[in-house]
């Protein structure tokens, strides 16, 4: 029983860490941003299926890493500098033109791969003995490089000297630019900084869901609400969503049903655009 | 109104007509569509003239889509069955306005967070009505729905769509021709002025979004009984985008576009799907291109049909405005230690001033004195920390601008803030609505032709103001100026609150101004206070100066007086005090 409970203590865990890796790129886009790129789920599938396709080519499953990198950034690039560039980076207009992205992104997919599902082999087999309870190795390896990556970029956003231009850039960007930063170069960087890394999110989540082209839209609707809970731009906001929304989500989904978690997670989400839509730590 | 008669009357038939044209199959195919033109022209109503997106329009369709299914299977071939199409529409419509106004009620952001509300609670009816089988038949839906009793054969519904069409393009046609329409207009060009001439934002806003909800409830309750099935795809989160995509791709800023848009999407996919799998992502495409270049959708190649438009340019006759209901004395303000913070940054720190017998008082100060705070906080725009703040003699616990704006204050802000959109005209009537409509006047055409004579003379005092189809944001700043300085004026305010009218100005326009100010304000038996940094314009307006530092009152008295003040020069030039 009381491993069980571990077990299950861990799995919480592991959603919440999951759930992080993936509303760290929509954090950066959205948060940093006020980009609302609703498209930001088809990133993640597409590194998906850049890592269903270099498995499948017989390569090393970390080649698939770099590999989504690319795809996700370039594509990014393109949708950087014709969409989002043109229409300003307005959070309305760039929720409605990257709903036409995720569709056309969606479609794309579909017409190349086929609608069905695809399954990626785990690359890391095995499981380890947790006080007697067999755990996935392949998750723990997970958990610990989201560990590593959110808080490398919790103490790089703090302290590198880009990071306060981006900083300084979401604050004020007129002055930003007055003092030499450009304004234009750091917001293309940062959004393909956040592509790129949902493409890597992609490549991580791969071999544990199926990968199929409309496997974006249930990310992105977790993603988004644990940003709009914990508050955009903080990196104590993304911990706080995540921990709120992927927590609620499993320890709701194990004990009741996976329906209520979801009803559960909508209804929060609702309470908190209706009467505090900046979250609970937003940026100042 | 004749011009409307035959416009609608020709669509009408134009609908009635189709099967005509294109055989029974493809006239029920259309009937389909047709619905999801009702509910897109919702769409279109909301986002393409009051600026609100809905993203889930789509859980109102099915709510009636649902609620028609169990209404006709349970009233069978009585002709009663005919009443559950109105009557399922008319709960969702109601539904839609309650819940719109408890969400727009004291929130004014602009921000997507109403789409995301609405997006949020679409994908949670999907959830419920896929789960909870035992009431919406869960996956699979409700099955062998009957159809309306008399309407058996093919085509025999698809004329009661098309008509239903045709009356709802007609009615929502009357409506953004209406002075409601030029409301929902000028919620989307600039809410807050709206709330400052008076009007109740969140009502108007929960208004449209409940026309939108009666549109998707009359669709939902006729694809019942078309489609004789009801599954929880109506609700699902493509549906509701795909609305979207409808209202923009043919254009949401007219009436027709949505329809034109549900239409020829609707008509392409079905005819290309299977054989083109490249279509969709045609659409996805010019979806986007819509988004980036194409406001206007596929109407835009309609614009130059404008040109051939029935009675183009008629203007309403000119009527008297009724009069408004006016207390004769003038507006009095007093502040109590009024205090106002915005983070570490103290704004205002215990101002005490009250209006007394004189006409115009003047607030000057230096930069950041809290002139410009003091009149925000007073109209609701700035949270007060603490302190009263009393209005005709009244504690107003937490003003809000419209409730002050009612009880007879007239603002303009410092920065002119019109509708731009809008013509002048339509600028003009909105101020001169506020406070005179009474009952269903937002609904009567005419009300575009009203005049008062306070209109008629700044009309005469500034020409421009005649041009009045001309868009405000085509005028200069100074005309702007001008435009809502007469917005505020024709309100006939008890009290005006002026910050900086002359800011911006030419010589010429200033001593129009000021004239027309002296001239208000014999006619008009008002209070105006006026910011000004301008010592002569305040020495020819004022009949008392106050002066701010800091947040707080440091003196007050004739122009000359305040200016031989020690404490007011020490403020000014510097030095010791």
């Amino acid at each position: 029983m009381e491993s069980l409970l571990v077990t299950q203590a861990i799995n919480v865990v592991y959603e919440v860490l999951i759930l992080a890796v993936l509303v760290l790129g929509l954090a950066v886009v959205m948060g940093l941003l006020n980009v609302l790129n609703i498209a930001h789920g088809e990133f993640v599938m597409l590194g998906a299926y850049t890592a269903y396709t270099v498995q499948k080519a017989g390569f090393p499953y970390l080649a698939a890493v770099p590999a989504a990198a690319v795809v996700c950034g370039v594509i990014g690039l393109l949708v950087e500098r014709f969409l989002i560039r043109p229409l300003r980076y307005d959070p309305f207009e760039t929720l409605l033109a990257t709903w036409g992205l995720g569709l056309l992104l969606r479609k794309l997919v579909e017409l190349v791969f086929g609608r069905g599902f695809r399954s990626v082999d785990i690359p890391i087999g095995g499981s380890v003995s947790i006080f007697g309870e067999a755990y996935p190795t392949y998750r723990l390896v997970l958990m610990a490089i989201a560990v590593v990556v959110v808080v490398a970029l919790f103490v790089w956003y703090a302290r590198a000297a880009t990071g306060a231009r981006i900083r300084a850039m979401v604050g004020n960007p007129v002055l930003a630019e007055a003092v030499g930063i450009r304004t234009r170069q750091l917001a293309r960087n940062t959004f393909v900084a956040g592509t790129a890394w949902a493409g890597i999110a992609g490549v991580m989540i791969a071999p544990l869901t199926p990968v199929e082209p409309f496997m974006g839209l249930t990310l992105i609707v977790n993603s988004f609400f644990a940003l709009v809970v914990g508050g955009m731009g903080t990196v104590t906001g993304l911990f706080a969503g995540s921990t709120i929304i992927g927590g609620l989500q499993s320890v709701l989904s194990a004990s009741v049903s996976p329906t209520t978690a979801y009803l559960a997670m909508l209804i929060l989400s609702i309470l908190f655009l209706w009467q505090r839509p900046r979250g609970l730590f937003p940026r100042p | 109104m004749g011009s409307f008669l035959v416009r609608n009357g020709l669509i009408l038939a134009l609908l009635v007509l189709v099967p005509t044209f294109v055989g029974e199959f493809w006239a029920y195919q259309l009937g389909l569509y047709f619905l999801y033109a009702l509910a897109a022209m919702g769409v279109g109503l909301t986002w393409g003239q009051a600026g609100i997106l809905p993203l889930g329009q789509g859980m109102f369709v099915a709510l009636s889509a649902y609620t028609a299914a169990y209404g006709l299977s349970g009233i069978g071939t009585s002709p009663l069955a005919f009443v559950v199409i109105p009557a399922a529409a008319l709960g969702v419509a109601l539904f839609g306005f309650l819940f719109s106004t408890v969400v727009f009620r004291g929130h004014s952001d602009r921000g997507p967070s109403f789409s995301l509300i609405t997006l949020a609670l679409t994908l949670a009816a999907f959830q419920i009505a896929t789960t909870w089988s035992s009431v919406t038949g869960g996956f699979n839906g409700l099955r062998n729905i009957p159809g309306l009793p008399g309407l058996d054969g093919f085509l025999d519904l698809y004329y009661l769509i098309a008509v239903v069409l045709g009356l709802s393009i007609a009615f929502v046609d009357y409506l953004l021709r209406a002075p409601l329409g030029a409301l929902w207009r000028a919620i989307a060009d600039n809410e807050r002025r709206l709330a400052f001439l008076g009007y109740d934002v969140a009502a108007l806003k929960a208004v449209a979004f409940a026309v939108a909800c009666w549109l998707a409830g009359l669709a939902g309750a006729l694809y019942a009984p078309q489609q004789n099935l009801v599954t929880p795809d109506l609700a699902g989160f493509a549906f509701s985008g795909d609305l979207v995509i409808f209202a923009a791709v043919g254009g949401r800023a007219t009436v027709l576009g949505p329809v034109i848009g549900a239409i020829v999407v609707g008509v392409l996919s079905a005819e290309l799907r299977d054989r083109f799998p490249w279509w969709e992502i045609v659409i996805a495409l010019f979806f986007i291109v819509v988004v980036l270049r194409l406001p206007g959708g596929l109407m835009t190649l309609f614009a130059p049909l404008e040109r051939l438009r029935l009675a183009r340019g008629q203007t309403p006759r000119a009527s008297r405005a009724p009069d408004k209901p006016r207390a004769a004395a003038p507006l009095s303000v007093g502040f109590e230690d009024v205090r106002v913070r915005m983070g570490d940054v103290t704004i205002l720190d215990g101002l005490s001033v009250k209006t007394g017998d004189e006409a115009v008082l003047c607030l000057i100060g230096p930069n950041g004195a809290g002139k410009t705070s003091a009149l925000n906080v007073m109209t609701g725009a700035l949270p007060k920390r603490g302190g009263r703040i009393l209005i005709d003699g009244v504690d107003v616990l937490r003003p809000e601008p419209a409730a002050v704006a009612r009880s007879g204050v007239g603002r303009k802000f410092q920065t002119p803030s019109v509708f731009p959109k809008l013509t002048i005209d339509e600028n003009l009537a909105i101020a001169l609505w506020s406070g005179r409509w009474r009952g269903f006047d937002l609904l009567r055409p005419s009300l575009f032709g009203w005049t008062t004579p306070l209109l008629d003379e700044m009309r005469r005092r500034f020409g421009f103001l005649g041009s009045g189809g001309k868009a405000a944001s085509d005028l200069s700043h100074g005309e702007r100026q001008i435009l809502e300085l007469t917005m505020a004026l024709i309100t006939e305010p008890r009290l005006l609150l002026l910050d900086e009218p002359c800011a911006g100005l030419s010589h010429e326009e200033t001593a129009q101004v000021i004239d027309a100010i002296q001239w208000a304000r014999q006619s008009l038996n008002l209070r105006i206070i006026i910011i000004e940094h301008d010592m002569e314009l305040v020495r020819r307006l004022a009949d008392r100066v106050v002066v701010l530092h800091q947040g707080r009152f440091l003196a007050d008295g004739s122009v000359e007086e305040v200016q031989g003040n020690p404490d007011v020069r020490a403020v000014y030039v510097g030095g010791s005090r």
